[in-house]
């Protein structure tokens, strides 16, 4: 019943692919793709116990207030009801946040926004559980709020924390290099624009879930769909009041996460009820509703640019103004706020820019992290720019962008010098080439009835990791088992983009094993060892790299010993699946026996690998560095999108999506073929569909009948184009791939639809009744 | 928990209702599980209607076709009688839902519902469905347009139930439907429209019945719209000057969905894709 999350390939698989060599460069399927499809991997939402209680929260409802009491009598009286839990129960100090400590687990002075968690129920059956929670009395003394980024910086704003020096401002940072503003004044051409970008919910398929147990003497274990194992144990523990080394956090493959699980979701709740509940597993598992009302969210935001440029269409000078409601907790949004500085000038150079980034408090629901990190928004943002530029100019799109390209070398937006494999010019070569652009005119011309057609070109560029504070590290830890098979101790989670596959496929490559004799453990604090957070599209990178270097040492050990078990020379053995084989006698021993003359210890071999940073320093500001400014590697990319709207009701269908990426050395095409259309099917739902808004803090779009994510019958075939690259400091050459392919739909839709117009959007989504004023936009511009 | 009744014929059924007079009928349960899962509705029992075996005839009779209140659109979309004669309706079931929805929702589901989002319903106008009703030794039949009444509100007496709809004959060659949603499957309708009618080999209106669907309190008719129509060729010009008659006739609403700006230009937008 209590799960052991150490994952056997499962039969079928084994059988179909067991034999198959998990070389680097195959489109090897994924390893947990067969359980996942069938049904048979144990998610933490899946875990079910006779004797389990049923955990439930009571929230705030409101998105601003004091809380003067809360009556819980009647809940407690109820029969089934086993504990009914508050802030008084909390021991340590009720405060969690990844960089600022912000948030409390239990609501103890002020209710910030309606999703917090007040109040805990620990009920035998759900049907006791909901009952108790609406037995629950929040004595709340309702303040004023603030719902707009203009409404919370005003002077005189309620506060969302009494106690920040700056107000409602979380984060404020500036980057200006070269003659900043002043170079807008000599520019040829400037043009400018306000854009905003709305909340984007996850909606990922499995909600926040996972079960806890409290063992007095043992500690405690929490099994949660998390991205964060080794940062929940440290949170927890002090939110909580115990010693990291009394809780346990073990991360099942999360059932999606895209960032909605990167830090403490449901874990500190299902610690503080285990602990009420000794020896009894704990449950919980949010609805979707409740999940919409509590995760966090794609921050909303106000982007105002000014771009300008020499007549040639040179770029001379950029002012950027970057507005992230980032909710009532800092969660993830300075660090979102700072990201989306260094990506606010695009894939260009720029050599004047004053670029200023702004988190601001409010009581809306809580911004975080969210797959893209805020570039898609700066994204849609500059390449917007950088069409009404060439509509301006009367430049091609294309040709503009040739003309300002980062290249190897190039100093970015924020003056640094790209000191990576740089791609780009590769990629945007490609797409200029490409039919869907070389070929538009026609295309476009055959539209019918009623239709007009658009293509739109974008361009992108993502960093990797956490920047230059923050320490990128990850330790890979590899065992021979007794049973002869190489386990890889996978310390970071994968939450769908496959890396935990991709260490079975290096470890493989590596030690030249086939799927049959290669295991996976995921990550568990008690077994695995510390590799990072799941985020930062840098879990095959950094892991990747210090597998790479611990399966190296392992594989010299097991040479050594089988060579002198034989008593020959070990450069006359290798490594063959299953066994180490004498080249030149042909004698062999299996990894079994092998295994089996090794001490435990000698058989395991660990490193840690810390991903490389820059030493340069584009703001002397100390707040940004630490929230990440700036990124060493990057990888690139282009994406060309060609759109149908209809005259008659707006409506935009995408026809053609073709993604052309620089992301180093491939690996696994597959995997990265997934990542690319998984994340251009979330960007297309940001780009048309998607938006969470809400009415003094309250979500309207609550549901996902109202919230609309695109279904297979909304999107289109896609194309991915690789260009070939190779980053010396990744593992095999590879660099990241996992958020790029979302930051490019917006733009590139935005692009294509303003083509298609003849007027170009400035707020996203892009729904068919902003099409329509475009169309009258656009007809009225072609009549003047 | 709740009892659910599976009953199979009317027979069994009239018993059983007599005896839980506070149960809910249904039959696919698409509308009624929802808000019973968000407890806006707490029925103390459930009869359902999916193996009656009278409401879920598809059957010629006569000139006329029935079409029974509990057979799901997925069985009606397989019958010839619907596709073949009455493709505008087939054309508006096709969009209903997802094929999971369509596999358990009803004609009948959609009638007492009688939301104006119902996408079966303009359909039904434009063909002139009439409503049949069934009580313990009674039988009533009433136009749609008189059944539905209001939002939710049906003609519908005490002890009756809907027991399916009767399709006249049609000699129509115009039959069109379009649904404009949130997404291409899936959604509800931001607006809708149903065309049936005919017209002359040279392409003048002999006769023709326009529905709207999610553009008011019910489904939309515009007869000033129909009469306008009548005699020309669907032009874009005609279709235009019909079109703001029909904006006339509506009274769309402000939605999360969609503004009621928006909804009154579709109105007449949808007409303009008459024009050939």
């Amino acid at each position: 019943m209590l799960q052991n999350h150490s994952m056997k390939t499962p039969e079928i698989f084994q059988a179909r692919y067991g034999a198959r060599a998990a070389r680097v460069g195959s489109s090897l399927p994924r390893a947990d793709a067969l359980a996942k499809v069938t049904g048979r991997e144990p998610y933490a939402c899946d875990f079910y116990h006779p004797d389990m209680l049923w955990l439930g929260v009571k929230r705030a409802g409101v998105p601003h207030a004091r809380l003067r009491g809360i009556d819980v009598a009647a809940a407690r009286e109820l029969s089934g009801v086993a504990a009914v839990l508050t802030h008084d129960d909390v021991q340590g100090s009720n405060r969690q946040g990844v960089v600022r400590k912000d948030q409390p687990v239990l609501v103890d002075d002020k209710v910030r926004h309606a999703g917090d968690a007040v109040a805990l129920v620990l009920a035998m059956d759900p049907a006791s559980l909901a009952r108790a929670l609406e037995l629950i009395r929040l004595d709340l003394d309702p303040l004023p709020g603030v719902f707009d980024l203009d409404q919370a910086l005003a002077p005189g704003a309620p506060l969302v924390h009494g106690d920040n020096p700056q107000g409602n401002l979380m984060l404020a940072g500036q980057v200006t290099i070269g003659q900043g503003l002043d170079a807008l004044d000599d520019c040829a051409v400037v043009v400018q624009e306000v854009f905003r970008l709305p909340r984007q919910e996850h909606a990922y398929l499995e909600t926040e879930a996972g079960w806890a147990l409290w063992d007095p003497d043992g500690g405690l274990t929490i099994t949660a769909s998390t991205q964060t194992p080794f940062r929940d144990m440290a949170e927890v523990a002090e939110a909580l009041g115990l010693e990291r080394d009394q809780v346990r956090i073990k991360a099942p493959y999360p059932g999606g996460a895209f960032g909605g699980k990167d830090g403490v979701s449901v874990q500190s709740l299902l610690g503080l009820a285990a602990l009420a509940a000794p020896g009894v597993p704990v449950k919980i598992w949010l609805d979707r509703q409740e999940s919409f009302i509590a995760s966090p969210k794609r921050h909303p935001a106000r982007l105002a640019y000014r771009l300008g440029a020499g007549q040639d269409g040179t770029l001379q000078a950029l002012h950027a103004v970057l507005h992230y409601d980032t909710g009532p907790y800092d969660h993830l949004g300075g660090v979102v706020a700072t990201l989306g500085l260094e990506h606010s000038g695009g894939a260009y150079v720029i050599p004047h820019v004053h670029l200023e980034t702004y988190a601001v408090y409010t009581n809306n629901p809580v911004g975080g992290a969210f797959r893209g990190f805020g570039v898609p928004q700066v994204n849609a943002a500059m390449e917007g720019m950088m069409e009404r530029l060439a509509g301006r100019l009367g430049m091609d799109p294309a040709k503009l962008r040739q003309k300002n390209i980062l290249r190897p070398g190039s100093l970015t937006p924020v003056g640094v010098t790209l000191d990576c494999s740089v791609g780009l010019a590769d990629c945007l070569e490609q797409a200029a080439g490409h039919r869907l652009w070389t070929r538009r005119r026609p295309w476009k011309a055959a539209a019918g009835p009623h239709q007009r057609r658009g293509v739109g070109l974008a361009l992108a560029l993502h960093g990797m990791g956490y920047g230059p504070v923050v320490p990128d590290v990850a330790n890979a830890k590899i065992e021979l088992s007794d049973q002869g098979r190489l386990v890889v101790y996978c310390g970071v989670v994968d939450m769908g983009q496959g890396n935990a596959s991709t260490y079975l496929q290096v470890a493989g490559h590596l030690l030249n094993q086939d799927l049959a004799h290669l295991e996976l453990v995921l990550p568990d604090t008690a077994r695995t060892l510390p590799s990072g957070s799941s985020s930062a599209s840098r879990t095959t990178f950094t892991y990747g790299r210090a597998l790479l270097a611990a399966a190296g040492e392992l594989k010299v050990r097991l040479l050594k010993r089988a060579a002198d078990m034989l008593m020959v020379p070990v450069e006359e053995m290798t490594l063959v699946p299953g066994a180490v084989r004498h080249l030149t006698s042909g004698r062999e021993l299996s990894l079994k026996d092998l295994a089996g003359f090794m001490a435990g210890e000698e058989r395991v071999a660990v490193h840690s690998f810390r991903a490389p940073v820059s030493p340069q320093r584009p703001s002397d500001d100390p707040g940004l560095t630490l929230h990440g400014l700036p990124h060493r590697i990057f990888s690139f990319g282009a994406q060309l999108c060609g759109v149908e709207v209809d005259r008659l009701t707006g409506r935009v269908r995408v026809l053609s999506l073709v993604t052309f990426c620089d992301v180093g050395n491939v690996i696994n095409r597959q995997v990265l073929e997934q990542q690319v259309q998984g994340g251009a099917a979330q960007g297309l739902g940001y780009a048309l569909w998607e938006r969470m808004r809400s009415r003094e803090g309250r979500i309207i779009e609550n549901d996902l009948s109202t919230y609309i994510i695109p279904t297979a019958g909304d999107l289109p075939d896609m194309e991915l184009v690789v260009v070939p690259g190779f980053e010396p400091e990744g593992p095999f050459g590879m660099k990241g791939a996992g958020e790029l392919p979302t930051d490019l739909p917006a733009a590139a839709v935005a692009a294509a639809v303003a083509d298609a117009c003849g007027a170009a959007p400035n707020r996203f989504p892009i729904t068919p009744q902003v099409v329509l004023e475009l169309l009258h936009q656009g007809a009225a511009r072609n009549l003047a | 928990m709740t009892r659910v009744w599976l009953p199979s014929s009317l027979e069994e059924l009239w018993p059983l209702w007599a005896e839980n007079p506070g149960a809910a009928l249904y039959a696919g349960g698409t509308d009624l599980l929802v808000r019973r899962r968000a407890g806006l509705v707490r029925p103390e029992a459930l009869i359902c209607l999916e193996r009656v075996a009278e409401l879920g005839r598809i059957e010629p009779d006569g000139p006329e076709v029935f079409l029974g209140a509990a057979a799901s659109f997925s069985r009606l979309l397989s019958s010839p009688l619907v596709t073949e004669k009455y493709p505008v309706l087939a054309a508006a079931l096709q969009r209903i839902g997802s094929p999971q929805v369509r596999h358990m929702g009803t004609l009948g589901g959609n009638l007492v519902t009688a939301s104006p989002a119902g996408d079966s319903l303009p359909p039904l106008y434009t063909l002139d469905a009439v409503v049949e009703l069934v009580a313990v030794g009674a039988t009533r039949r009433v136009p749609i347009a008189e059944f539905i009444q209001g939002p939710g509100q049906v003609d519908l007496r005490p002890g009756e139930l809907v027991s399916g709809v009767r399709l006249p004959a049609t000699d129509g060659n115009l039959q069109h439907f379009e649904k404009v949603g949130s997404r291409a499957a899936l959604a509800i309708s931001i607006a809708s429209l149903a065309v049936a009618g005919r017209l002359s080999d040279q392409g003048e209106v002999l006769q023709i019945k326009l529905a709207w669907g999610s553009v008011g309190p019910t489904v939309v008719c515009a007869p000033a719209a129909e009469a306008a129509l009548q005699g020309k060729k669907l032009t874009p010009e005609t279709l235009a000057a019909a079109g703001e008659l029909a904006q006339q006739a509506a009274s769309p609403i402000d939605d999360l969905r969609a503004s009621r700006e928006y909804r009154l230009a579709l109105v007449k937008n949808l007409l303009l894709r008459l024009a050939p």
